[in-house]
């Protein structure tokens, strides 16, 4: 099965003077696969800023991962991916052969991975089809990333009916590695052999294909990879063992061993012989082997004195690697079996698809009236919100410290921190909002990458290098285009705002449900920074509580709206209120003027107070001291950017530090151990809300 | 070092870390107790030289016989991370012997932890119990379904020790869970 359309098996007839081969189509349609080729999204991804001072290795040089120097020699590689459409046919093996697809990543830098993190939405539990991919997808997930021995320090789940059949599953993987021992994916002479390591076999054929298409329903298993994380541990170690012997590093993904070497050649040619492949099965057919995605290979290129070294190292754990042909300068792509050319293609046709800039129609807003919702009820439907339930049950099946440098775990804080081998200390959080986005993917855009900078801010670190992942529906459809546009605009207008380059990223479209609805839009930003002064390890204890920023009564896309309707301004996001509420709490951190940090977002400041009440402490509000809004409802549910809540035992000098920063803070009350919340004279006992907080997630998984 | 590497004359210690040896095929350290290494490692300990195993490497030496009993999947039939309490049950042993306290606070991160063996030698070999803070041992406490709440053993004569829990990653203040070092006090004992 084949993704190309008619049109572009059109162009390239033309461009080839001839009508391709049958094995021809089949890399034709691997290397313009949406997957491989970004040929809807690249003429937008152009407009990122990938470019900065830290920037080692950027988005342009078509290059696995991208690098940022942190000082000392060193720098660290950032990648995210996604494996929604095999994580929605087989969730176990989707969701781990998408951490090992984003290990390889990394190590095809040159650089030793580090840290994982998982984002993860689904479906609503109520459905028992979500249950079962939530619970293959997290245990596919701790599967291979426990084995390999990588910890998954952090991530998000979150649930939506637009994921009942399509589940995103995203990974983001952070590597460190010498600065001067960066190894480029691409190659740059000829006469380099290409060396392969691993089986090749019949899992995941046409897999970049399939994913770049609608799900159809029907049996697609063969599309899916098998994960298997013992010969995942052995590929990472030798390839760290071996990098400095090679020229370049790639990891076999989408495409297979078709896209791995015509973008290994980047414009050069390759020679592969087909027949000296290793592989898992007899009798596979040529094109199968061209483009099938078995995982735990790489593609290696290699001076000939140095093959010997290379795969020596490789068999002394008993894995086969071959020499399966050679970098040319004549700028073709040949495939010989059996001593028969079976594909030539120009380097120049494969790699450069026709791109699109498909047309864009915004959707039409409607005006809501806000809902008449008493308080109680409002308070206890948002807080017993799936969303802000305890997520222990799924990072408690990770092994979050294998490795021992998870400074900052799973559930401490915002984002989750990590040590690094130069002694500092690096921060990592990746930050989505369908509902948002849903809204207003411009201002949606920009939320998301000031929130994963906030997020930062509240352990004490200032974002550096950020990669984004834009996931959306069908990019023909003008509403999901223009949604794209929107959010690629957001993300890059807060990236230049920020000075934070987008060193990478990565596109999923075709997210759809059986009925051909859309997933909500979900670009998702993740973030890497230094913890420059002093950690915080946000911890709960008595004390005064401070709203740092203005809460403002934008209520659309909140989980309040989502809850009891839509209605209300989209709350913008304004970055200048982001960038000055996140310096007065790094200004607060190096003073130790404070116990506790944490961004405002989902469920507004109800929703962060959850934090603090699920700790066994009572929270006392006065309404009156939130600034920025007179509507109630706005005051405890607004999501809108650049606030923070913190503890403190000198409240007086966290106002004074945000007035001398240009902003605003407001002492809004008290913490004190107990197990009540109270707004103004209201007043509600929340055992129960702090149990199902725990409890949720084990419960409803245990059935 | 490299498992294969291993010159069983040049130390007077092992410890076989955690991780997943060979993946975890077949059966939770079963592939590496069948190895020529643990040949060399049962010799070593036959010779009264301190063997630790941690987590993985606790299954190995009961996969190997070097330890009494088995590994079981845990009760939830999950991997479990978890920072836990353990009470400290046995002070004729290499590594408990002149440990200055006798609840310690490490983390376990395992799916095959559930220890089972015949009660009354468990008892007897027991070295690691789960427990709360006070080193009160129940049920409550028991986070993978562990005869006796075990949470490591060791042979009767102490040399050769077992236990899920990981020390090595609460030796670290700054890893470590509201920076308690108990793990380091635990591996101090390899020095004998």
């Amino acid at each position: 099965m084949v993704s190309l359309s008619e049109y572009e098996l059109d162009v390239a007839r033309k461009r080839l003077g001839r009508d391709p081969s049958p094995v021809e189509v089949k890399v034709i349609d691997a290397l313009w696969s949406e997957h491989c080729s970004y040929k809807s999204s690249k003429i937008f991804l152009r407009s990122f800023p990938s470019e900065g001072p830290r920037v080692v290795m950027g988005i342009e040089d078509w290059q696995d991962a991208g690098a940022v120097d942190i000082g000392d020699g060193y720098a660290i590689v950032l990648k995210v991916e996604s494996h929604n459409h095999p994580s929605a046919v087989d969730p176990f093996n989707g969701a781990a052969t998408g951490v090992g697809g984003i290990i390889r990543d990394i190590i095809s830098k040159g650089a030793t991975p580090i840290a994982l993190l998982d984002m993860i939405r689904v479906g609503e539990l109520k459905d028992d089809k979500n249950k079962w991919l939530l619970k293959n997808i997290i245990a596919g997930i701790g599967f291979y990333g426990n084995s390999i021995g990588i910890p998954v320090v952090g991530g998000e789940l979150s649930f939506d009916e637009s994921f009942s059949d399509n589940p995103l599953v995203d990974v983001a993987c952070v590597g460190i590695v010498k600065k001067d021992k960066i190894k480029p994916s691409v190659v740059k002479e000829p006469g380099l052999k290409l060396v392969l390591v691993g089986l090749t076999g019949i899992d995941g054929l046409g897999g970049a294909s399939f994913a770049s298409r609608k799900l159809s329903g029907e049996n697609e298993i063969g599309a899916v990879q098998i994960a298997d994380p013992f010969a995942g541990k052995i590929v990472m170690d030798v390839t760290l063992e071996i990098a400095d012997k090679v020229e370049a590093i790639k990891d076999l993904g989408g495409g297979g061993l078709a896209v791995a070497v015509t973008e290994m050649a980047n414009g050069l040619g390759a020679r592969v012989y087909v027949d000296k492949v290793p592989l898992r099965v007899k009798d596979m057919s040529p094109e199968d082997i061209i483009i099938s995605e078995t995982q735990e290979r790489m593609l290696f290129a290699v001076r000939e004195e140095n093959v010997e070294y290379v795969c020596k190292a490789f068999e002394y754990y008993e894995y086969p690697c071959a020499v399966i042909g050679e970098v040319t300068s004549d700028s073709f792509i040949r495939f010989i079996y059996e001593g028969k050319e079976i594909a030539s293609l120009p380097s120049q046709l494969l790699l450069s698809p026709p791109l699109y800039a498909w047309p864009i129609r915004e959707k039409a807003r409607k005006i809501n009236v806000k809902p008449n919702v008493e308080l109680e009820q409002a308070v206890r439907s948002v807080l017993a919100h799936p969303d802000l339930a305890s997520k222990e049950w799924a990072y408690s099946q990770f092994d979050y410290e294998v490795g021992t440098s998870t400074v900052v775990k799973p559930g401490e804080a915002d984002s989750a921190v990590v040590s690094l081998p130069n002694g500092k200390l690096l921060a990592i959080k990746g930050d989505a909002n369908p509902d948002l986005c849903a809204e207003d993917a411009y201002e949606c855009g920009k939320a998301i990458f000031a929130e994963a900078y906030r997020n930062l801010a509240v352990v004490g670190a200032r974002g550096i290098a950020a990669v984004d992942h834009l996931q959306f529906g069908d990019p023909k459809k003008p509403e999901i285009y223009s949604d794209f546009v929107d959010a690629v605009r957001g993300i890059g207008e807060a990236a230049r705002f920020f000075s934070i380059p987008i060193v990478g990223g990565k596109v999923s479209f075709y997210n759809e449900n059986k009925k051909g609805v859309a997933i909500k839009p979900t670009p998702l930003v993740v973030m890497a920074g230094l913890v420059e002064g002093k950690l915080l390890k946000p911890k709960v204890e008595e004390g005064s509580l401070v709203l740092i920023g203005y809460t403002r009564n934008e209520m659309r896309g909140s989980l309040f709206a989502k809850l009891f309707g839509p209605y209300g301004e989209v709350p913008k996001a304004r970055l200048q209120e982001d960038y000055l509420a996140s310096e007065v709490v790094l200004d607060l951190i190096n003073q130790g003027t404070i116990l506790f940090a944490k961004d405002v977002n989902r469920g507004g400041l109800m929703g962060s107070l959850m934090a603090i009440l699920s700790k066994g402490y009572s929270a006392k509000v006065d309404p009156d001291r939130i600034l920025g809004t007179d509507d109630l409802m706005a005051k405890l549910f607004s999501e809108n950017g650049g606030r923070f809540i913190v503890i403190t035992n000198s409240p007086e000098s966290v106002v004074e530090r945000a007035k001398r920063r240009g902003t605003i803070a407001s002492v809004i009350g008290e913490v004190k151990k107990g197990n009540y919340l109270e707004i103004g004279s209201w007043k509600l006992n929340v055992k129960k809300e702090v149990e199902h907080h725990s409890n949720y997630l084990e419960v409803e998984m245990s059935d | 070092m490299r498992y294969k590497d291993l010159d069983p004359d040049r130390y007077s210690s092992v410890v076989i870390p955690g991780g997943f040896s060979f993946g975890d095929y077949l059966r939770a350290g079963s592939i590496a107790a069948s190895t020529e290494t643990m040949e060399m490692i049962k010799e070593m300990a036959n010779q009264g030289k301190t063997v630790l195993g941690i987590c993985n490497g606790f299954q190995i030496l009961t996969e190997s016989g070097l330890l009494k009993g088995a590994l079981l999947p845990n009760l939830k039939m999950r991997f479990i991370s978890k920072w836990v309490y353990v009470k400290v049950v046995r002070d004729d042993t290499r590594l408990t012997k002149n440990l200055p306290k006798k609840v310690l606070r490490m983390p376990i991160a395992h799916a095959e932890g559930r220890f089972v063996l015949e009660e009354e030698e468990a008892r007897r070999l027991m070295v690691f119990q789960y427990s709360n803070e006070k080193g009160e041992v129940s049920e409550d406490y028991n986070p993978n379904g562990s005869v006796l709440n075990i949470a490591g053993i060791a042979n009767e004569e102490g040399n050769v020790i077992g236990l899920m829990p990981h020390p090595e990653r609460a030796s670290f203040s700054l890893t470590s869970i509201d920076g308690n070092v108990d793990g380091l006090l635990l591996l101090r004992g390899l020095r004998w």
